[in-house]
């Protein structure tokens, strides 16, 4: 017995129909289970020897009324999930942070311009530091515009801290382990926290570290050792000859707080405290 | 096929993604759609208003909306809910577009809304490219391709599938798995100077 989404097949080869309205037409054929070994697709013969619809448009109306509620389901589905939000908070931050040295390195440029004698030599590190200096430049347009990007730069922070504090509502187990922001960046890079939690610790580990690693897939250049979990103090204070050891640990523990965080949902804190005695033992354990 | 100028047109309500309009027709762009780019490659690519299409990779439904305007039903299935947002909205202008949200490699889940086609369009850009589409082979129409008539076109993306090999490996491993499927090979092209490391294979049916 073949079933089709509009009803099924019998043993003398006649499409019963099955009546309902789209909703539950779709809901059966989420429930079916077809085997494609054996499976036939629906043919016209059929479908007009079934009698169920008058004509061919009639066929078509109804059969997008239920595929177009499933691409919706679908669709919602996406975007109610709690980490959307997130994921787009994150994505936002790191475009922010491209555009303020985009427009700080323009405008320390244009200082230049008014002020000769300026040099950042020696000035290494944050445009803060330049800025209020910039604030009290002769020229009126260059000051406007430094204080719009002062005001880009609150931003910027403040964002951080939403994003931080989502972090740990809704991926706990994760942000727990690398901090919010560090673990809202890895699952905003994985493309979601299904796609996290759905991931090997050794993906994980190299996550933001694409082109490394195809170049060494390639077989051009050694492994690379982290990606964006460099971000996270453990592995970037960590001593370089440990450095690898420590991500890998890191990483295997973080694909599993991601499945915690999207299967559970909730912290766990017996799996968080055997973790973070782990990965602080290879942290402490050093190079000897 | 329907050519203006030596642009490929298709016939249907314009404005579905700023396309330009030329004596009433929709231009439809090579260097937008592999599927137009074929066209303009191979003159023997033809489609006609009886067929019916299972489109697989649908994205956002600019190709589909052509696609549509010159046959009788398109099933359109895409998997990625950003682009499926774009598709509902062609689904809702063009009656003969079914979409269907689905990973093309699980056909069992959506087969159940499909009928008999007369040809598969494969250009979902996963690594086992050849494998989805043979997959799909069940929902051909028996007889479909039989006498050296199109059945079947694989958009092959190679660097989707390897990046370690080069296209001309790719490109030869994927026609051995679609010949030892049954499928027979029509025409092949790399659809240069539209697209880079694309290659279009047309497949007929062979002896089963």
């Amino acid at each position: 017995m073949t079933e089709y989404w509009c009803g099924s097949i019998d043993d003398g080869g006649v499409l019963v129909p099955c009546v309902g309205s789209a909703v539950e037409l779709l809901a059966r054929v989420e429930s079916l289970k077809t085997n494609m070994q054996t499976f036939r697709p629906l043919t016209a013969d059929l479908i007009e020897g079934s009698g169920i619809f008058p004509d061919r448009a009639e066929y078509l109306r109804r059969l997008r009324e239920v595929t177009i509620l499933q691409v919706q389901g679908v669709i919602e589905a996406a975007a109610s999930g709690k980490d959307a939000e997130l994921l787009q908070m994150v994505r936002m931050l790191d475009q922010m942070d491209e555009v303020i040295n985009l427009l700080s390195e323009r405008l320390v440029e244009w200082y230049q311009v008014t002020n000769p004698a300026f040099s950042q030599k020696g000035r290494q590190g944050s445009v803060k530091r330049v800025l209020p200096k910039i604030k009290r430049s002769r020229s009126r347009p260059l000051r406007g515009m430094a204080d719009e990007l002062e005001g880009l730069i609150a931003a910027r922070t403040s964002l951080a801290a939403d994003v931080s504090r989502l972090a740990a509502q809704v991926i706990p187990n994760t942000s727990e382990l690398v901090g919010g922001l560090v673990a809202a960046r890895v699952m905003a890079r994985a493309g979601g926290l299904e796609k996290l939690a759905r991931m090997p610790g050794s993906s994980v580990q190299v996550i933001g570290a694409e082109a490394a690693l195809f170049s060494h897939i390639r077989g051009n250049s050694p492994s690379p050792k982290h990606g964006i979990i460099f971000q996270h103090r453990r592995v970037h204070n960590a001593p370089r000859e440990i450095r690898g050891r420590v991500a890998r640990v890191l990483a295997a523990k973080l694909a599993i707080a991601a499945r915690i965080d999207f299967y559970r949902g909730e912290a766990d804190p017996g799996f968080l405290s055997s973790a973070q005695a782990l990965i602080d033992g290879v942290t402490g354990r050093g190079t000897e | 096929m329907i050519r203006i100028d030596g642009q490929i047109v298709s016939p249907g309500a314009g404005g579905v993604y700023n396309e330009r309009m030329v004596k009433g027709y929709r231009v439809w762009d090579p260097y937008r759609s592999k599927l137009a780019a074929l066209c303009m490659l191979d003159e023997s690519v033809d489609l006609t208003a009886d067929m019916k299409v299972l489109y697989l990779g649908a994205a956002n439904g600019t190709t589909v909306s052509h696609v549509a305007d010159y046959v009788n039903v398109v099933y359109a299935v895409e998997f990625a809910p950003r682009p499926l947002r774009d598709l509902l909205v062609v689904a809702e202008k063009r009656k003969n577009v079914v979409p269907i949200a689905g990973d093309a490699t699980r056909p069992d889940r959506y087969a159940p809304f499909l009928e008999e086609v007369d040809l598969l369009y494969q250009d979902v850009a996963q690594p086992d490219q050849a494998g989805i589409l043979i997959k799909h082979l069940p929902f051909l129409k028996q007889g479909a391709g039989i006498d050296g008539g199109m059945a079947a076109i694989l958009m092959l993306k190679t660097r989707s599938v390897d990046i370690r090999r080069t296209p001309e490996e790719v490109f030869a491993e994927t026609i051995e798995r679609l010949t030892g499927a049954g499928l027979s090979i029509l025409n092949t092209c790399w659809l240069e100077p539209y697209h880079h490391d694309h290659a279009a294979i047309v497949c007929g049916v062979g002896e089963r």
